[in-house]
């Protein structure tokens, strides 16, 4: 009974040291199964230690041993796995050998067994895919009591002479099976208790950073500013409990919500010489723990004493910082820290695709410039050989020319005008059509009827002569005896369907070159302005016609009317 | 002087570079043709030391056209381009002339001196491979002419060329027409096969063949047309339809 409790003892010893290692960063590779070398070489240290302690605790009984090596040997093959199991087994036995004694040869290979027990088991586990029930105690308890009685059956099989081994187990069985088992439960326990705090301590992170993430998405895509900043301060200073918050820029603060915003005020430029040290070195930087202090930099009655500074990048270049502040009462914890990095990181990559956002919008509004700009080279220089000739014969002629060409240079360098009337944009059309009718002489015939009461209604620029052109360029120019190109409106239930028709019926899907791009945008510029019932429809008759049309909504509908529809609702 | 034609679809076009070579007092346009088919017939029938000619014209485009041409006969060609920069890029890898609209007098009167030149050595104006190089290596239809109308024949309804001496007769299954072209052209240009010195066969119109004595056969198409086929060609017909 003696035996039972100074084992007990022996074993609290043994139980406290684990405790208190647990609470060291070593503890950390233990809580999960992991293949890497460097886990299983630290498994096998620790654990051979412990082996190694329980021999040294061990009480001696008639020139042996009754300790808790088994603990160390079992936990050491149950979670590093066969090999470091042996290891730990054999590292533990050899030790206990070199102590001498009667039974040194058994206790060597039992203990190296009893690894090799813990190992197959983690290997038994593993396989089945359940690695989580290596950390039960239950199952712990009864892997190591199979193993001690391999040890006790080892004991006596192999230490000489049988009667004196047969006498020790019979002592040292009872005491040692449950000391052994009741310490190696007890000490999987610890670890298990570690883990579900690590996890819970993860999730619970994990699940602030996303509410963040989700909370912030978007609010920069419409830029980098003072009152986005606010916004998104403000969701992490909720989210994150810090003391407080700030947003800057590389110059001067966008937003401070939290402890301090008497003194610490937006849109103020920066004044702490970390913060552009910070961003200066693209670094994260603690301030208030360790060496480096913090003092405000405003106010000596300040009562914020730690601070964390992330610098936000939008690609590589730093745009601007965060900062998470504590009061002096409080520090940044741990997790709050790698929180502030994993929120810097968020942001950037937010900022950077509210810069690429507002790149692409740009991009299309150069685009849409460009192909005002942009005339066919064609029509161009075929106009001016066509003026060049009717100078000759009819100089009045000529000059009348030249005005149509340049109105229809005029209206296309009104790159700002988002809408005009039907009114201008079929003096535009006309101009053009002007051009080319001299061009094409008798081969083009035109017929051009517009409901009067429509010419007020306002549309999107660009929107007809881009349809006309194609109706020339791919259309009536290939007609040998020349065709006809109409333009006419139709009243329809939704409003007016404006016809731009030739008798070519030539129309094939532009590939994707400039006139397809024309027309794309012709389609995507009337959805914008007009909604989606107003997108161009093509009918095309082989050799027959080929009739565009759009519609135009009746302006009393709600929503369609004129001037008042966002344009820019992509 | 010079005798040339001036091919364009555009009346002002014409009548500016009809004007212009005019003042260059070099050459004499004899004709002119607002587009290729008509073009093509006038090159046959006036043989002009040089043809000035229009790429962008309606059905057939001047690329076609000189792909229609025998390139032995062919006269000198200059081409003209509002603005067309990829044809441009070509017509100097290739050494044929060109010439901007709106035309440049001075820039017309170096091509007039050079095409004098070419007049005067009396050789072709063009290389086959310069040709090749820029013609349509495929044509997908052949024009004919009939009596104050334009013909494109696309070439699957074809089913025999011939020549006799009236001229190149292409037949379709219900309309016999006269075309432009020679059997030369067609059979090179065109997947028409030749099985006999005066005629050209679209495989696909054959129905059967009726092989005669000492080595020769008859076609007979589709639409019961009988067309003969010599020696000579008899071998090259049977690969073609893989029944050698």
């Amino acid at each position: 009974m003696q035996l039972v409790s100074s084992l007990l003892q022996q074993m609290s010893v043994y139980l406290v040291l684990a405790y208190m290692l647990s609470k060291t960063p070593i503890f950390l590779p233990l809580l999960n199964i992991s293949s890497r070398l460097t886990h299983k070489f630290i498994c096998y240290l620790l654990f051979s230690l412990f082996c190694i302690m329980g021999s040294y605790f061990g009480l001696a009984l008639d020139d042996a041993i009754a300790n808790t090596r088994a603990i160390g040997a079992v936990i050491g093959g149950l979670l590093g796995g066969p090999v470091v199991g042996f290891f730990v087994g054999l590292t533990g036995g050899l030790h206990r050998y070199s102590m001498g004694g009667f039974t040194d040869v058994a206790c060597a290979i039992s203990t190296t067994t009893e690894g090799l027990i813990g190992g197959l088991m983690h290997l038994y586990f593993v396989k089945k895919e359940r690695p989580d029930r290596l950390f039960k105690p239950m199952i712990v308890f009864a892997v190591t009591f199979v193993a001690e009685v391999t040890q006790m059956l080892i004991i006596i099989a192999v230490a000489k002479p049988f009667e004196q081994s047969y006498q020790l187990v019979s002592e040292i069985a009872v005491p040692m099976i449950v000391a052994n088992c009741v310490g190696a439960a007890l000490f999987v326990s610890i670890l298990q208790d570690k883990k579900t705090i690590f996890e819970k301590y993860s999730a619970t992170f994990s699940k602030r950073a996303l509410t963040i993430a989700e909370r912030s998405v978007g609010i920069w895509s419409s830029g980098f500013d003072a009152s986005n900043s606010e916004k998104v301060a403000r969701i992490i200073y909720e989210e994150t409990k810090v003391g407080a918050v700030a947003i800057t820029d590389t110059e001067k603060t966008l937003a401070f919500i939290g402890i301090g915003d008497d003194h610490h005020k937006p849109n103020t430029p920066i004044s702490s010489k970390y913060t552009l040290q910070a961003m200066a070195l693209n670094q994260v930087m603690f301030l208030g723990s360790g060496e480096t202090p913090y003092r405000c930099s405003l106010s000596s009655e300040c009562k914020l004493g730690s601070a964390m500074v992330i610098p936000l990048r939008a690609g590589k270049k730093v745009v601007g910082s965060i900062k998470l502040y504590e009061p002096k009462r409080k520090i940044l914890s741990n997790i709050n820290r790698s929180m502030g990095e994993g929120i810097g990181q968020l942001l950037s990559s937010q900022i950077l695709y509210g810069d690429f956002q507002h790149q692409q919008t740009l991009l299309s509004q150069a685009e849409i410039k460009l192909l005002h700009a942009q005339v066919n080279p064609h029509f161009l220089f075929n106009a001016l050989n066509t003026i060049s000739a009717v100078i000759r014969r009819d100089p009045d002629k000529a000059r009348n020319l030249i005005q149509h060409l340049s109105q229809f240079f005029r209206s296309n360098l009104k790159q700002n005008i988002e809408t005009v009337t039907l009114r201008e944009e079929l003096a535009h059309v006309n101009a053009y059509l002007t051009i080319e009718k001299a061009r094409f002489t008798d081969r083009l015939e035109l017929d051009i009827k517009i409901d009067d009461e429509l010419l007020d209604r306002r549309l999107p620029s660009f929107t007809l002569q881009p349809l006309v052109e194609n109706a020339i360029k791919h259309g009536v120019s290939h007609l040998i005896e020349g065709g006809k190109i109409r333009i006419y409106s139709e009243k329809v239930l939704l409003g007016d369907c404006i016809y731009v028709e030739d008798n070519a019926g030539r129309f094939v899907k532009p590939e994707d070159d400039s006139d397809g791009l024309g027309l794309q945008i012709v389609t995507k510029r009337l959805r914008n302005y007009f909604g989606v019932h107003s997108d161009l429809v093509i009918d095309c008759q082989k050799d027959e016609y080929t009739k565009m049309c759009f519609l135009l909504p009746q302006p009393c509908l709600p929503d369609t009317q004129s001037g008042e529809v966002p344009s820019s609702s992509y | 002087m010079l005798t040339a034609i001036v091919i364009d679809d555009e009346f002002f076009a014409r009548e500016e570079l009809i004007e212009l070579l005019h003042e260059t007092g070099e050459v004499d346009v004899i004709d002119q043709a607002a587009n290729a088919i008509d073009g093509l017939k006038l090159i046959h029938s006036v043989k002009p030391d040089v043809v000035f000619l229009d790429i962008q014209m309606p059905k057939i485009s001047g690329m076609d056209l000189i792909a229609m041409l025998d390139p032995e006969t062919m006269p000198s060609v200059v081409f003209t381009t509002a603005y067309d920069q990829y044809a441009v890029k070509a017509f100097e890898d290739n050494a044929f002339d060109y010439l901007l609209k709106p035309i440049d007098p001075k820039r017309l009167m170096v091509s007039v001196q050079r095409l004098a030149k070419v007049k005067s050595a009396q050789q072709p104006a063009h290389t086959q491979a310069q040709i090749n190089a820029l013609a349509t290596k495929s044509l997908q239809q052949v024009p004919c002419v009939g009596h104050q109308r334009i013909m494109l024949l696309p070439i699957q309804e074809i089913e025999v060329a011939y020549s006799d001496i009236s001229g190149v007769h292409v037949q379709t299954a219900d309309k016999l027409e006269t075309s432009q072209l020679t059997l030369k052209t067609l059979e090179e240009k065109t997947e028409l096969l030749r099985c006999h010195r005066q005629y050209l066969i679209n495989t696909q119109a054959i129905k059967e063949i009726q092989f005669l004595d000492n080595g020769l056969a008859e076609v007979i198409t589709k639409s019961a047309k009988v067309v003969p086929v010599s020696r000579r060609y008899l071998k090259a017909l049977k690969m073609e339809l893989g029944i050698l």
